[in-house]
């Protein structure tokens, strides 16, 4: 689908069980060089296990994680070189529970690549770090003390201290939705600029879709542990498929135009995932009674399978019978 | 226009703290009417939930509270203790933000939910509290089955729910949201924000929203108020000031959130410098100038008042 391009990360019918939890379950992904991918869905899709398990922090119950081609392999390395992968560096949701209150700010920056012997030029990399993220003139803010700069300069400091590692990929796991509206802007525009100007991937974990509509080439939408559907940001958020997706963005505050679908109740529990399509029991399209009978008795037994690897675009559901939707991994 | 079920005239209030006079709340009025909605945005520090505590009196001690709050005919600032009880949960009630915090973590959440109508003798026995709690937790979406069930039990969108039935145990005439959808899913909020829609429209509910995210406010209340280093701003037709703001601090909120399909807001995040002023040193003059994209040097030297702007509108900013 994207030919001459390798992905920098490619996540292959992962698996991750806890006991008889399915937290994810067949999720397929691959993040671009150079490219934004928004993972959206609700809590407990089981987002957050799927980006711990690409740091390499969760170990798969099966599939494959491929970074730049090589395995990531939680068995074959010692921890702390896992977690301290210069490649992969991760943005915390809440700046000010991910900054130690009694580290100076340069102290923080500077504290990865310490743990990976890679002093030399310490001080003009933590300098070069904080003025990309924005934190200018860098020594200014040296001495200073997380308690000492604004919410917004803190999410920077975060920032700054994954770039210094010089990643290829930034893990970001709802970087604004702690921040105020007013700085929500800024951090994102620093995101996408980081992006533009140095090539770096970011694959940022959220459930806010004007995020993805503001930063995100790509989205991937998560229902109970699989992609459901994925797709270019215009697409995905212009014309969606997947009548999930279709309800997710018919609740966005600012899409008043559209009828809203509000599903009820919450993310069935993992360990008890529906028969047939996992999403069968909440979809307003088949509870609508509009669907031709052969597909509509088709979901609650007939799973339609994940999005498959390496799909540009696609949608898991019966309903959706689009030339561009992935034909091969739907049929059984 | 009906008679304002909410009346809050010059309202001031102020904090005494080990760093001296933090004023948090500076001349505040506004009235919601019965059976009427008030969306009251801004960001951290600027006083929103400090005043929306004032209108029960929930401030800390020593807090300096000067001005007038007329709740349901009362005077709130003048009520004797036994009143403010009786005013409490029934005149108005608040569901707080931090759904975990704010339950009991060892008492069930049915008890708790019985809990103020027992004490306010709404029902007239246990079996009548426990018959309503069963109700209520209908009316939000809930299990009678999670009557029994503790606060550790229930996820992040069952306990905010929670505490929306036991803030409407009473029958509020007033009902004070804090930031009630902040910590949840896109769909747990668009459910909450259809059941506050629903208790409007059959209770006749009269509401106040607090959060920072404008386009929610837009879409669950009638009027808007932005506040800014302890002022009101802006205030209108909530619809109105999200899309055509007067004020350049409520456009700058507006446009945070973007408009899905506006190709302007495409990859092209817009947000505002700087950071919103510390209650106890606040810049002279219009407290929004140093980050304000219009300040001329006049802005430096008086703070505006709000000022109208249209019908039924009005905005503190001298370019209004």
């Amino acid at each position: 689908m994207h030919p001459g391009v390798t992905p920098l990360v490619e996540v292959d019918d992962l698996h991750v069980h806890f006991g008889e939890a399915r937290a994810v379950d067949g999720a397929s992904l691959m993040v671009l060089p150079g490219e934004v991918l928004a993972l959206v869905g609700e809590s407990g899709s089981g987002k957050t296990t799927l980006i711990r398990a690409i740091q390499g922090l969760q170990r798969p119950t099966s599939g494959a994680i491929r970074i730049e081609g090589d395995p990531v392999d939680r068995t074959t390395r010692p921890k702390i070189q896992t977690i301290f992968n210069p490649t992969v560096q991760m943005v915390f949701q809440d700046p000010t529970g991910a900054l130690n209150p009694r580290q100076t700010i340069y102290d923080v920056v500077s504290e990865g690549l310490r743990i990976i012997g890679q002093g030399d030029q310490e001080s003009e990399r933590v300098a070069d770090a904080l003025s990309r993220a924005g934190l200018r003139p860098p020594e200014r803010f040296f001495p200073l003390f997380p308690h000492e700069i604004s919410g917004g300069q803190r999410q920077r400091v975060v920032i700054a201290g994954a770039m210094v590692m010089q990643p290829r990929l930034l893990l970001a796991d709802e970087p604004v939705a702690s921040l105020d509206a007013s700085i929500r802007g800024e951090i994102l525009a620093l995101m996408r600029r980081l992006v533009d100007e140095t090539g770096l991937s970011i694959l940022v974990v959220t459930h806010d879709l004007g995020l993805a509509w503001n930063i995100a080439d790509r989205v991937a939408v998560m229902y109970l542990g699989r992609i459901v559907e994925t797709g270019p940001t215009e697409q995905i958020l212009g014309d969606p498929r997947h009548p999930y997706t279709k309800a997710l963005l018919s609740v966005v505050p600012e899409t008043r135009e559209m009828e809203q679908q509000i599903l009820t109740g919450e993310i069935p529990d993992p360990a008890r995932i529906p028969s047939g399509c996992r999403f069968h029991p909440r979809c307003p399209l088949l509870q609508s009674g509009s669907l031709p009978e052969e597909i509509a008795t088709r979901c609650p037994t007939d799973d339609p399978g994940p999005v498959a690897a390496g799909a540009a675009s696609g949608a898991a559901c019966w309903a959706v019978s689009s030339p561009d939707s992935v034909g091969s991994a739907l049929t059984p | 226009m009906s008679e304002p079920l909410l009346s809050v005239r010059d309202l001031n209030i102020t904090y005494h703290g080990h760093g001296g006079e933090v004023p948090a709340v500076r001349g505040v009025s506004f009235d919601i009417e019965k059976g009427g909605s008030l969306g009251l945005a801004g960001e951290s520090g600027c006083g929103k939930s400090t005043l929306a505590n004032s209108l029960l009196r929930l401030l800390p001690a020593g807090t300096e509270v000067t001005g007038e709050i007329t709740l349901d005919g009362q005077d709130v600032l003048g009520l004797s203790p036994g009143g403010l009880r009786a005013a409490r949960w029934t005149s108005g009630a608040i569901i707080f933000q931090g759904a975990l915090h704010a339950l009991n973590p060892v008492q069930t959440v049915g008890d708790q939910i019985a809990e103020p109508m027992l004490i306010h003798k709404t029902a007239p026995s246990e079996k009548a509290a426990r018959q309503r709690v069963v109700d209520l937790l209908g009316r939000v979406g809930l299990s009678d089955a999670r009557a029994d069930s503790y606060p550790h039990e229930l996820s992040g969108g069952q306990r905010q729910r929670v505490l929306i039935a036991m803030a409407l145990a009473c029958d509020p005439h007033l009902l004070i949201a804090d930031e009630p959808t902040t910590a949840l899913d896109l769909m747990v909020q668009a459910q909450v924000l259809a059941l506050l829609d629903d208790l409007k429209e059959e209770r006749d509910l009269t509401l106040m929203f607090i959060t920072h995210d404008l386009s929610v406010l837009t879409y669950a209340c009638q009027r808007l108020a932005v506040m800014y280093a302890g002022r009101i701003v802006e205030e209108g037709p909530a619809w109105d000031v999200f899309e055509n703001a007067s004020h350049p601090y409520t456009r700058a909120l507006a446009a945070a959130f973007p408009t899905i399909g506006d190709t302007s807001s495409r990859m092209a995040p817009s947000g505002l410098g700087g950071d919103p002023p510390t209650p106890g040193s606040l810049p002279v003059g219009c407290p929004f100038h140093p980050r304000c994209p219009l300040a001329r040097a006049e802005c430096q030297v008086a703070e505006p008042g709000l000022r109208p702007s249209g019908p039924g509108r009005s905005a503190a900013c001298i370019l209004v």
